[in-house]
């Protein structure tokens, strides 16, 4: 791709300050997204994956802090903005969407007001260019009946409704890159369904980048055409959905993997990753999955950096055999 | 041994009546409506051999944990039958546990470790006070909490670790049967591995029947010898998990089936079964599902589908048979590759 991405990070430090000192929850962050294409960002709770969204998107708040490094969005850096200056993004050129459709939409207001302020944030429209478009973007992401939805509570409508209404407000100004924080995973398997499918057609008919962020590899495995794997607040590997699933290259990747119950596999014990992620505070020197990689060397007590290997990027010291193979 | 360890006989239960003697009559002279009554599960029947797992799965709303509170004795049937089989001389404490969603709410916040774990047994009597201390912390030995911390609050733990005192606390009564309501849908991949394995080594060590009821069909078909699918408060499939999985006979369990995403499914376009699940309240005529189903003819409007086994299996369709008898089941739209 020669286009310039959409969105290039490089080198995120995120921290807390905390006053029993600094968390860092991201360190060392880097990486791109272009135009049309979907960026599948995985981690457990706590690799950071949402602070990283957050981030971007300049939703942090304190004791959350981007310490250094570029946030470019078409080139221009971000992350030092003021908060006046990234109202003006947010909505118009960046999009988010988030877990929890009913924390996400006001409970007493009803969704047309909700998106009417979506709309006016950027835009001075009339009232009656107000309800059309709404109306147009809740008929696109499949609501029946929008023009009566329109006039409904967030409560009267269900969660997969909600989060369709959630997608309409986050592609009301057909953003350039939307974030989606683990979009599906409090939605049934039928209705994810529903969503991955409708997420997929609009980012291929726009053109809009697109992160999604979750927990569940099957989930990005469907949609994503890269994959960035996260452990303890770094980005552990980062290459195409095919690269990362079928040849994993860090040893976390490959015991994410083996986590999954998968096919004609029934029964059998599952492979686990022994141990839990270490607390943010208390990361061991060098690389954060030593203590519980079962390849782990004395080498790996020394900070590990980002390794490219035939164009995909780990950050291990002894990638697994497949990759250099 | 063998034989059922569980018999389930058309079970029903209904929330909300009628209202009482005032609210009929003046619902009766169209003075104010009539209170809904929610059939959250409608004549359910089946029979769980000892030692084996069934697995429940459904959209939410299907009934899947009514069923799953109603088993564990939580909550009584309106009607129908729930009987337990217990071998003779053996005298199990409580028979029959539950494990929980959320490791956060079902855990008492002011109690610590040891008394979560051992209170029930104390009171149960299951061993000697003097023993229960060392009991304990075997049990908790067992399901992968180090004893040392049995000072601690739950608040204290990891969610894996929460999970695993749930586990430990259910098994302290020295229980027959386990009733895993979505117990590990809240971990983390890696975290869901370890319980998954904790709970099918348990299993072979205590002889456990587990009813294992998940949204999640990756983590069903993994351990369940069984399955059920409910769809409305209704059973709408019911056979040995890996026929269920390979050849789905229902047109909602393949629905659910091919919606699942999957590691090996690469770019896909998802193409899944349209519309929500329908309001149990007032539930949708004939067979629930048809207006979703994409094969629906007339009668599945009209007429409710009889139970029909086919090749083992309980299905309840009016095109069973003919999806049965396809040599190779059509691929259902859900998917494709592109």
């Amino acid at each position: 791709m020669t286009a310039p991405p959409v969105l290039e990070v490089e080198n995120l430090n995120t921290s807390f300050l905390l006053s029993a000192g600094e968390v860092k929850a991201l360190r060392d962050v880097s990486f791109k997204v272009h135009r049309g294409e979907i960026l599948g960002l995985v981690g457990e709770s706590g690799s950071g994956k949402s602070i990283t969204g957050f981030s971007i998107n300049g939703l942090l708040s304190p004791p959350g802090k981007v310490m250094s490094g570029a946030i470019r969005l078409h080139g221009e850096d971000i992350a030092g903005r003021s908060t006046s200056a990234m109202r003006a993004l947010r909505g118009q050129t960046i999009a988010m969407v988030f877990q929890d459709p009913m924390m996400t939409l006001n409970p007493v207001l009803k969704i047309g007001l909700q998106m009417a302020d979506a709309l006016r944030a950027h835009l001075r429209i009339s009232d009656r260019e107000c309800r059309a478009r709404s109306i147009a973007a809740l008929q696109e992401v499949g609501i029946p009946s929008p023009e009566d939805r329109i006039n409904a509570f967030p409560h009267q409508l269900s969660g997969g409704m909600r989060q369709r209404v959630a997608v309409a407000i986050a592609l009301l100004h057909e953003p350039d890159l939307v974030i989606m924080d683990e979009p599906t995973t409090a939605l049934d398997v039928t209705i994810q369904g529903q969503i991955l499918a409708l997420v997929q057609r609009l980012c291929r008919e726009r053109g809009t980048a697109l992160i999604w962020i979750t927990h569940d590899l099957a989930v990005v495995a469907g949609i994503a055409d890269r994959i960035l794997v996260m452990y303890a607040g770094r980005i552990v590997e980062d290459g195409t959905v095919d690269e990362v699933l079928d040849t994993p290259a860090h040893p976390y990747t490959r015991g994410l993997i083996d986590s999954v119950p998968s096919r004609g596999q029934r029964g059998k014990r599952l492979q686990q990753i022994p141990g839990r992620m270490p607390a943010l505070t208390d990361l061991p020197e060098g690389c954060a999955f030593r203590p519980r990689c079962t390849l782990a060397t004395q080498a790996c007590a020394a900070p590990q950096e980002m390794r490219t290997l035939a164009g995909r990027h780990v950050r291990c010291c002894r990638p697994l055999a497949e990759v250099s193979a | 041994m063998s034989g059922p360890v569980l018999t389930v006989k058309n079970a029903s239960r209904k929330f909300g009546d009628g209202g009482d003697l005032v609210v009929s009559t003046l619902a009766r002279l169209g003075l104010i409506r009539r209170p809904p009554v929610v059939t959250a599960v409608d004549d359910v029947s089946f029979e769980l051999e000892r030692g084996k797992v069934l697995g429940i799965v459904g959209e939410s709303g299907c009934g899947k944990s009514t069923l799953g509170r109603m088993i564990a004795g939580l909550l009584p049937p309106t009607s129908g039958e729930i009987t337990l089989h217990l071998e003779d001389g053996v005298s199990r404490a409580l028979p029959m546990q539950m494990i929980f969603q959320d490791p956060f709410s079902s855990l008492n916040p002011r109690k610590r470790v040891h008394d979560l774990v051992g209170e029930a047994p104390r009171v149960h009597r299951v061993v000697d006070p003097g023993e229960l201390e060392a009991y304990v912390d075997r049990l908790m030995e067992r399901c992968g909490i180090d004893p040392s911390v049995r000072q601690r609050f739950a608040h204290q733990f990891s969610g894996g670790q929460r999970q695993r005192i749930g586990i430990a606390r259910a098994l302290a009564v020295e229980p027959e049967i386990l009733v895993a309501d979505e117990a590990v849908s809240a971990l983390d991949v890696s975290v869901q591995a370890q319980i998954i394995n904790l709970f099918m080594d348990l299993r072979d060590e205590f002889e456990l029947t587990y009813v294992f009821i998940s949204h999640d069909l990756g983590v069903v078909e993994h351990i369940a010898d069984t399955i059920l699918v409910m769809y409305l408060g209704r059973v709408v499939e019911m056979g040995p998990a890996e026929d269920v999985f390979r050849q789905p006979l229902h047109p909602y369990t393949r629905a659910l089936i091919d919606g699942v995403p999957r590691l090996d499914r690469r770019r896909v376009t998802y193409e899944p079964i349209a519309g929500d699940i329908p309001s149990p309240i007032d539930p949708p005529s004939g067979c629930h599902f048809h207006p979703r189903c994409p094969f629906a003819r007339e009668t599945c409007r009209t007429d409710r589908p009889e139970t029909r086994t086919i090749n083992g299996r309980d299905v309840v369709c009016h095109f069973a048979e003919e999806i049965a008898s396809e040599e190779e089941p059509s691929p259902w739209p859900a998917t494709q590759t592109v």
